[in-house]
């Protein structure tokens, strides 16, 4: 399994909330560590996307396993 | 004599003229006639893409129920306290309803026959308010900025408030709210909200 520095359980939460609270999550990371997320929003995915365009921060990899997305994301520097 | 359209390109535009009729006149005032007389097509050109009047009705509410708002942006670019985040997200709403006051029309007509569509606008278009509202006001809370509330009951409320306003604004068009922009409406509905679940 990939490391990562902090795990955010978005499951059960719809647009906006991932993406509120993984903004909240990275701003409390340092630079270049990486956030793991968990969701089962279909949309997450183009959320997401949108989200490390749209911030600067790297979608690492973006997969599904049983019912729910994995993202993982590594913060600016 | 009506352009000839590839099968898709006729699909897009049998749902698009259907839901203006569907949405002016409910599922019973229109007919497959109508329709196909406004395309300018048979009735059984219709036919080859909808097997029958209940199943275009069906396919118009399920293309517009399924639209959703991207709110990526507005959660990425400006501040994200409840009040602030709460007011963009309505904003946002509101002005892609304005564009498309149809889609008010047929959400109503869902409700009103009892449609699977009435489901999917919740999901789809109500649920992101429900769910943030929720979750807002369990963070105020934790935070002692807002006193016990059932955030379900308050997420109906603002939602109750939303969507008379745009009735009023958009689909009635009323005299008394004609001077009222719909960034002065969202501002005012979401500071009456605050104050009624009592924010501090």
């Amino acid at each position: 399994m990939a490391t990562f520095d902090q795990e955010l359980d978005a499951r059960g939460l719809n647009c906006p909330l991932p993406i509120l609270r993984a903004r909240k999550s990275i701003t409390g990371l340092g630079g270049g560590q990486v956030l793991r997320i968990l969701a089962t929003d279909p949309g997450s995915v183009k959320d997401f996307e949108a989200f490390c365009r749209q911030t600067g921060n790297e979608l690492l990899s973006s997969s599904q396993n049983d019912g729910a997305f994995e993202f993982l994301i590594r913060k600016a520097s | 004599m009506a352009k000839r359209l590839q099968a898709a390109e006729r699909r897009a535009s049998i749902l698009a003229v259907a839901k203006v009729l569907f949405a002016d006149k409910g599922y019973h005032g229109v007919s497959v006639d109508e329709i196909a007389a406004r395309l300018a097509v048979s009735p059984a050109v219709l036919y080859r893409h909808f097997p029958s009047k209940l199943d275009l009705y069906e396919s118009v509410l399920s293309a517009i129920a399924c639209k959703r708002e991207n709110y990526v942006d507005i959660v990425v670019r400006g501040p994200d306290d409840f009040a602030g985040l709460l007011k963009r997200m309505t904003l946002m709403y509101v002005q892609s309803v304005a564009r498309d006051p149809d889609y008010l029309r047929m959400e109503l007509h869902a409700a009103l026959a009892g449609s699977q569509a009435a489901y999917q606008f919740f999901e789809n278009r109500w649920r992101p308010f429900a769910d943030y509202i929720e979750y807002g006001l369990g963070e105020l809370r934790r935070e002692g900025r807002v006193p016990a509330v059932d955030a379900r009951v308050a997420a109906l409320l603002f939602q109750g408030m939303v969507r008379e306003a745009l009735y009023a604004k958009i689909v009635h068009q009323a005299d008394r709210y004609r001077n009222y922009s719909l960034e002065d409406l969202v501002q005012q509905l979401v500071i009456l909200f605050l104050q009624a679940v009592r924010v501090t």
